[in-house]
């Protein structure tokens, strides 16, 4: 035993080390994606026999008004999304200040980082609520009548994508808080030295040393928007008459509600590669800024 | 297995062979547990959202264990999470007693093999004598796969303060119901309260409409995609629904909130009349209850028979549980007619037995009185129709509700589904 494990530990260590992972990711994601798509290639109510039915799922996708108010929907997310990275930014500037009670407004900020995502959505479809939300009492103060957010078709991805976006700034600004921490202090001083202050300090001297913590939260940012479930689940159920669906939304609705597996599968397939592109994006950031710091 | 204390010493070479000898026997029978005693064990998942009805169905299966010596096992789920669990425990880990819902939504389960047949215990204890027509909700081919609970008549319920102080009856034709949403209005009251967040009271709506116009056959042939939704006999179904809408009869903003809110403004005289079954009453204050009425909804042709929505929920024994004869004991204390009629009348249900003692619920025994005027009945739109079917039609019916004039393209739409699944 010993020699054996003399004579090939230099292999098994690693190997070891590395099984866990390996398995949990090979059976949870990998074999999970793998079945999807098979299944999307069915026609499966989830209990029965699989009948074969090869592309017909993704045809009748592609010709399914629904699926485009998703994608739709999808992109809305998205650019909302966008917003937080560069808030996130503005607030983790102002919260770093050395300035007294910084701290209790620090944690103010934090809190929607320790909520479910599901209680934020239940407090916000109560601020939204038309007949005795908070949005309401502030219309109703200047003796206006606030618009039903989350029964227009046109407003309420907005409204929902609004809810979502809070806890993420939240997000955004603890990665950037924690990238303010590790700013080298020699440069800033030399900048100091130079004359730099203000907006060319930030411009040129803090903002270069941020922008890996700032791809990082782009990335992360991009992926939370696409995976937009839960709020939209909590909200509006993808109502009014599926105006707010996004694709994770129409997929879970499609194979639980509708009993079809095959379609929602197939949906999640076209999420999926939506997504890959992303993933092969941001992993060749982070390999390029690896290569270039060592 | 056993554990060698010389491991708390252990060195990361050792952890390292440990896990992988570790590694190695769960994958090869490590995983071998020692079976458990299942000498009389029953286990019951409910989707009892009602507290009361589970204190009595948790008292129930306590004595019942005090009288046979059987241990059950109660699970209880949260009522919608509970529907899409059901097809994944009924197919692996399935529990020996589940509630389900009677009708269509039992049948798809019984064609896939997943109901037990439990015309045995009928037979044992003469529950055909008892349930006489209920019989028929939990039949498929002269077989009976679950016991029928507590039936849900619909219809419009209403305040008798509110009408007594503004001198309204119940309407009873079309025109007088057109009239009294004049009425409700100018009175500052919404004449119908309706929450669609949850898309099923828009079914519910379109179901009493469409029995009223074209009765309970044309209904039915419409639930089992035997009629195109662009059909003609469905034109004036709309046009009186358009009618309402434009008239602004329902809440507005009905889409962002379910019924619970719609409810309470009911029961704050916000809203004169609001459709739903019995269960209405858990939206009103306990003091507040003796002033709710149910009036069934008004005739729209003269001539058509009366034709009502009574939904039935059931019982079921899986066809993979592991103590079907327990499941069976058990289910036959609990249907005992005393026990039966405790359990329903905390929901203000209608008991499918007829020797059950009778309510104390005033709207219960209107319900039963009302039920026996009905010519015939259906379930409601998502309980009679494909599930996949009703998931489309019922976000269409609450689109039409906010967009009337997308109606077309609305039953085009639906029209596709229909002959997708039906052919």
């Amino acid at each position: 035993m010993s020699r054996l494990w003399r004579r090939n530990r230099h292999w098994l260590t690693p190997a070891l080390f590395l099984l866990p992972g390996l398995v949990l990711f090979g059976t949870v994601i990998l074999a999970a994606s793998i079945e999807t798509v098979w299944i999307s290639l069915h026609d499966w109510d989830g209990i029965g026999a699989k009948t074969w039915v090869g592309l017909a799922n993704y045809i009748e996708l592609a010709d399914d008004p629904q699926f485009y108010v998703s994608l739709k929907n999808n992109v809305i997310w998205l650019l909302i999304f966008m917003l937080a990275p560069p808030i996130g930014l503005a607030l983790a500037l102002i919260v770093n200040q050395q300035i007294r009670g910084m701290r209790i407004l620090k944690s103010l900020f934090f809190v929607p980082l320790v909520l479910a995502t599901v209680t934020v959505g239940v407090v916000f479809g109560w601020v939204y609520d038309p007949n005795f939300g908070l949005l309401q009492l502030f219309f109703s103060s200047f003796g206006g009548t606030a618009p039903a957010l989350l029964s227009d078709e046109n407003f309420v991805t907005f409204a929902v994508a609004a809810a979502g976006l809070w806890p993420q700034i939240a997000f955004c600004m603890i990665l950037f808080l924690a990238g303010l921490n590790g700013l080298n202090d020699d440069l800033i001083a030399a900048g100091r030295v130079d004359g730099a202050r203000g907006w060319r300090m930030l411009r040129h001297v803090v903002l270069p040393q941020l922008s890996q913590v700032g791809f990082i939260a782009i990335a992360v940012t991009v992926i939370g928007a696409l995976r937009s479930f839960d709020m939209i689940a909590v909200m509006t159920s993808g109502g009014p008459y599926g105006s707010s669906t996004v694709l994770a939304y129409q997929m879970y609705q499609e194979s639980i509600f509708s009993y079809r597996f095959g379609y929602g599968a197939a949906i999640a397939t076209v999420l999926f590669v939506i997504m890959i592109a992303f993933i092969a994006w941001y992993l060749n950031g982070l390999i390029k800024a690896e290569r270039s710091n060592a | 297995m056993t554990t060698k204390f010389a491991a708390l010493s252990t060195t990361r070479r050792r952890f390292l062979k440990g896990t992988g000898a570790a590694l190695a026997a769960s994958a090869t029978g490590g995983l071998c547990l020692p079976a458990l005693a299942q000498a009389q064990e029953i286990s019951i998942i409910s989707n009892l959202s009602n507290v009361q009805q589970r204190e009595i169905l948790q008292r129930l299966a306590t004595e019942f264990e005090a009288k046979s010596g059987a241990k059950i096992v109660i699970n209880n789920m949260d009522h919608e999470a509970h529907k899409t669990a059901i097809r994944s425990y009924l197919v692996v880990g399935a529990p020996d007693i589940c509630f389900w819902f009677s009708g269509n939504r039992m049948k798809a389960f019984v064609a896939k093999g997943l109901f037990d047949d439990i015309s045995d215990l009928f037979a044992r204890e003469n529950y055909k004598d008892v349930l006489g027509a209920t019989t028929s909700a939990v039949t498929v081919g002269d077989k009976q796969y679950g016991l029928p609970m507590g039936g849900l008549l619909w219809g419009l319920f209403y305040r008798k303060d509110v009408f007594a102080a503004n001198n309204w009856t119940p309407p009873k034709t079309w025109n007088e119901f057109m009239a009294f949403g004049e009425a409700a209005k100018s009175a500052n009251l919404i004449p119908i309260s309706m929450g669609t967040k949850e898309l099923w009271p828009a079914g519910g709506w379109f179901d009493h409409m469409n029995l009223r116009i074209n009765g309970l056959d044309k209904h039915i042939a419409l639930m089992d995609g035997k009629v195109q939704y662009t059909d003609p006999m469905l034109t004036p179904v709309f046009d009186k629904w358009n009618d309402l809408l434009k008239a602004g009869f329902f809440s507005p903003n009905h889409s962002s909130f379910g019924w619970e809110q719609a409810g309470a403004a009911l029961a704050q005289k916000k809203a004169a009349m609001m459709d739903l079954g019995g269960f209405v009453r858990s939206a009103f204050p306990e003091a507040d209850l003796p002033q709710l009425a149910y009036a069934p909804f008004p005739e729209i042709v003269p001539g058509v028979a009366r034709y009502e929505d009574f939904s039935v929920n059931s019982v079921h024994v899986p066809a993979n549980a592991k103590n079907k004869q327990g499941a069976r004991d058990f289910l036959a204390y609990f249907y005992k007619p005393e026990n039966l009629g405790a359990f329903l009348a905390a929901e203000g249900a209608i008991p499918p037995r007829n020797d059950c003692p009778p309510s104390h619920d005033p709207l219960v025994n209107a319900a039963v009185e009302e039920l026996k005027k009905v010519v015939a009945t259906s379930q409601y739109y998502d309980r009679d129709t494909d599930p996949d079917m009703a998931q489309e039609g019922m976000t269409g019916l609450q689109e039409f509700m906010v967009k009337p004039e997308r109606r077309d393209q609305i039953l085009g739409r639906l029209e596709k589904t229909r002959k997708r699944i039906f052919g």
